[in-house]
């Protein structure tokens, strides 16, 4: 059988002024059969995008052959109705709306390929009932949330009869609710109408969707199978700076400190790995039982919060409403109370829509509750008098600050806020060195402009440009949102390096594992109310209450709990993957377990 | 929030003039355009009143909100006014110190301020109260279809007036961030001099200079992907036909507009 998309032997390099031409993509052969649904994974500048445009004719290989549907995309000819046969939805959702309402995008597509317009309005109202927009057909498309204008794109797809969907990280923008509904979607069309997808991304938990993965690095194919395969091959897919699910990892890392082995795929599915864990337990502690060896395991101490220290931040019954007295009318936050202690990381969780980004506007007072107080070191946030005092102690990082880069070189745009500040030129060079330094930004780097950075890079200069105004307080609003994991642990590990330097973090995310990792304390947000507040081990160990706000518990800590019955001592309140593999080791390892485990 | 700022003035409703053909409506505007520049003398501009008045509560629009579409020219409208109530000589009416008012002065003022008032009201009235952005420039876009043979852009212009519609409010949402953003770094734009203003100024456009870019360029790609190439052999969702309605209620206003001229002219 000939397969849908038949790619075999492709190169292309991007021509670069001034400089040797990029190769994006080396012999790469690939076939992905009709009607199923491949991934391709990899990091960031790995080549995947290109790969997608090359498939959908946007780009033609500069050697090899791509065929989609038996045409050969470098033949002119063939270029629309390759374009027609595969949509492609793109990764942000603002930038690929062409109409003024919702239907009129819809209709895009269609009008373009000159479809009769009694056929363009069946098509219109088809499509958006099938991805659920129908009510909204009159919208105009800004109204939209970024999950619902995602699935507006691919309405305007399903509008020209496709035979195939390119996402090109086309959820990296989504928080988690949102992606997870939109990939819902799109497993509906694989199954329902035999639509081929092809998904490009970063993200593991869409990987396990696929029937077939592709992992891509520096433009090649590295690996490939079916998830499970793929994701068995635990260094090889971290070393890519990429993501495997939590029960594999923590069964492979549970492996290697017990000197066990994995037979292949016995990590891969969740309850797989549960049996392989008890495996190697008996397995260690038979040995032990004979040799009395028992495997050494190291010690990791976790950073003890402050407890009592004192209270940077109190917000008591603080209460916001987005235009008032009119039709739009919203109460963002209602009676809103918590605090914060000097020294700690606070995360702040919860849904869009659910208020964090107007509570931290409050925290540096671009915004003022028409209710309660706000009071940040010791000042008054709801009068207008300490406001400046208040936005140099307070750092507010907004989600993709590299948007908000300006000056002409790196350096004067780190500069920017000490400058306002007043400083003289002795004092501010040293802070925006030292800036520079945490985010890892090299000297060289700091005399370009910020428009030549690559995209990680212009995320890291936009956070050294609000370290560099040494905040007391750093607030920090989802740092890692559209990052590879790579880039996102980066990110995250500033966080965790600036509390250790004694500054207080808060982060705001939605991603429960990124929380769950740093915090010491965590408040949840649910429409806008304070749904949970404590500190963070006790909060996600709740998880019927998570629950009611939307959230589940953390990957990792939802496998170990799903161990904690054949491992009485287990504690599972632990939410990074090495720390739970060792917990597992400790709580394992002795003879009285492998006793009860041999009766 | 900027979010909520809408484009032009549309009032939404379904009164008979929101439900007229957008391409009749640019056409009866500057037939009344024409008629408005056309009339004289007191009794046909009082009937002209009279018919525009008419208009307007066909429209179904609250008075209030056609009346303020006025607010922005009102400054022009008294200045016009004065200006020609003491420059134009003539005989004396009043005398007030230096200032001297004729009658023709007088008389030129007021027709003036009229015709200014009628022609803001109906042409917001025809234009921006009773149809949508989107929907002018598509019948812009089918007025001018003709010009295309001798190679004007008509399909093209169309496209980047939407575009730009669809994207005023993405842009403004996106100021308001880029604001924000900078006055956590201690951007001012409220307090200081004109100079200290514009090079706050200069921390804002330029990133949205620079995102706007970036924008055009994702959406030229996106575009490519549906297979847009041009208005060639494009269809619409939206098709404009003329209805009996359209064409009744031209003839009876160009009906009414000739009766007018004729009282002035016989």
């Amino acid at each position: 059988m000939q397969a849908f998309i038949d790619i075999s032997k492709v190169h292309f390099s991007y021509r670069q002024s001034n400089q040797d031409p990029l190769l994006a993509v080396q012999d790469v052969s690939l076939q992905i059969a009709s009607g199923s649904h491949v991934a391709i994974l990899g990091r960031n500048g790995s080549g995947k995008s290109t790969l997608a445009r090359l498939i959908n004719a946007l780009e033609q290989p500069s050697k090899g052959v791509v065929v989609v549907s038996g045409r050969n995309t470098a033949q002119e000819e063939n270029v629309w109705e390759i374009r027609r046969l595969c949509g492609m939805v793109f990764q942000n959702p603002d930038n690929q709306i062409v109409g003024t309402t919702v239907e009129e995008d819809v209709a895009f597509g269609p009008e373009n390929l000159g479809f009769p317009q009694p056929d363009i309005r069946r098509a219109v109202d088809e499509s958006l009932a099938y991805v659920g927009l129908a009510e909204d057909a009159q919208k105009p498309p800004h109204l939209l949330s970024g999950g619902q204008k995602q699935k507006l794109a691919i309405a305007g797809i399903l509008a020209m009869k496709p035979a195939c969907l390119i996402l090109d990280e086309a959820t990296s923008m989504l928080d988690p609710v949102s992606r997870h509904d939109f990939m819902q979607l799109v497993q509906t069309l694989v199954h329902d109408q035999n639509m081929t997808v092809v998904n490009i991304t970063h993200h593991m938990e869409e990987v396990l969707l696929a029937d077939f993965v592709y992992v891509m690095f520096g433009g090649r194919v590295v690996t490939s199978g079916t998830p499970a395969e793929v994701f068995d091959q635990v260094s090889l897919v971290r070393r890519e700076g990429l993501d495997v699910p939590d029960h594999t990892e923590i069964t492979h890392t549970v492996a290697r400190l017990l000197d066990g082995s994995l037979q292949p795929l016995e990590a891969a599915s969740w309850d797989r790995a549960r049996l392989a864990i008890i495996r190697l337990l008996d397995e260690a502690n038979r040995r032990a039982a004979q040799t009395g060896w028992y495997p050494e395991l190291p010690r990791k101490e976790r950073p003890v919060p402050p407890d009592e220290a004192e209270t940077v931040i109190a917000v008591n019954n603080l209460s916001y409403v987005y235009a008032p007295g009119t039709a739009m009318e919203t109460r963002a936050l209602d009676r809103i109370s918590f605090d914060v202690r000097k020294g700690e990381l606070l995360g702040i969780i919860g849904h869009s829509g659910s208020g964090k980004s107007t509570l931290i506007q409050h925290l540096n007072g671009l915004l003022r509750g028409h209710k309660g107080q706000v009071t940040v070191l010791g000042m008054d946030g709801s009068t207008n008098a300490d406001i400046k005092k208040i936005r140099q102690r307070v750092g507010l990082l907004f989600q993709y600050p590299e948007h908000q880069l300006f000056e002409e070189t790196v350096f004067q745009d780190i500069a920017f806020g000490p400058k306002r500040m007043g400083l003289d030129m002795a004092k501010i060079e040293p802070r925006v060195l030292k800036a520079a330094r945490i985010v890892g930004l090299q000297d060289e780097e700091l005399e370009r402009s910020p428009f030549e950075l690559s995209g990680g890079q212009k995320r890291r200069a936009a956070i050294a440009g609000v370290l560099a105004m040494e905040p007391e307080i750093l607030i920090l609003d989802e740092p890692a949102a559209g990052l590879d994991p790579a880039g996102r642990d980066e990110i995250l590990d500033y966080a965790a390096q600036l509390r250790r330097m004694g500054v207080t973090v808060i982060l705001v995310s939605h991603s429960m594992e990124d929380i769950a990792r740093l915090a010491d304390r965590v408040l949840v947000l649910r429409q806008g109310r304070v749904h949970a507040f404590g500190k963070t081990a006790d909060v996600f160990s709740q998880e019927e209450e998570l629950a009611l706000a939307g959230l589940s518990l953390p990957r990792t800590t939802a496998f170990l709990k799903s161990l904690s019955d054949a491992l009485p001592a287990l504690d599972w309140h632990c939410f990074k993957p090495e720390e739970a593999a060792l917990r597992i080791a400790a709580a394992g390892l002795n003879p009285a377990f492998c006793a009860e485990r041999t009766v | 929030m900027l979010k909520q700022i809408s484009l032009g003035r549309y009032y939404p409703g379904t009164s008979l003039l929101h439900r007229l053909d957008p391409r009749a409506k640019i056409l009866l505007s500057f037939f009344y355009m024409v008629i408005i520049f056309l009339v004289q003398e007191p009794l046909p501009m009082l009937l002209l009143g009279l018919t525009t008045l008419v208009l307007m509560l066909l429209s179904q629009v609250p008075m209030r909100h056609i009346l303020g579409s006025l607010k922005p020219i009102l400054f022009i409208l008294i200045f016009a006014f004065v200006i020609n109530l003491l420059t134009i000589k003539g005989d004396e009416l009043l005398t007030v110190g230096p200032v001297t008012i004729s009658e023709q002065g007088l008389e030129t003022a007021v027709r003036m301020a009229i015709r200014l008032m009628l022609l803001i009201i109906s042409t917001t009235l025809f234009l921006t109260l009773t149809t949508t952005p989107i929907l002018v420039a598509d019948a812009i876009e089918h007025l001018l279809n003709p010009l295309r043979r001798i190679g004007f852009p008509a399909h093209e212009m169309a496209m980047m007036m939407s575009i730009a519609l669809r994207f005023v409010p993405t842009l403004l949402e996106e100021t308001e961030k880029i604001m924000k953003a900078q006055s956590s770094r201690g951007a001012d734009y409220d307090t200081g001099g004109l100079i200290a203003k514009a090079r706050g100024l200069v921390s804002v456009l330029i990133p949205l200079f620079v995102s706007a870019f970036k924008r055009a360029e994702e959406l030229a790609i996106a575009m490519e992907a549906r297979c847009y190439r041009g208005g060639e052999g494009r269809t619409r969702l939206k098709v404009m036909r003329y209805t009996p309605m359209d064409i009744v209620f031209s003839c009876l206003l160009a009906a009414g507009c000739s009766a007018i001229l004729l009282v002035q002219y016989l």
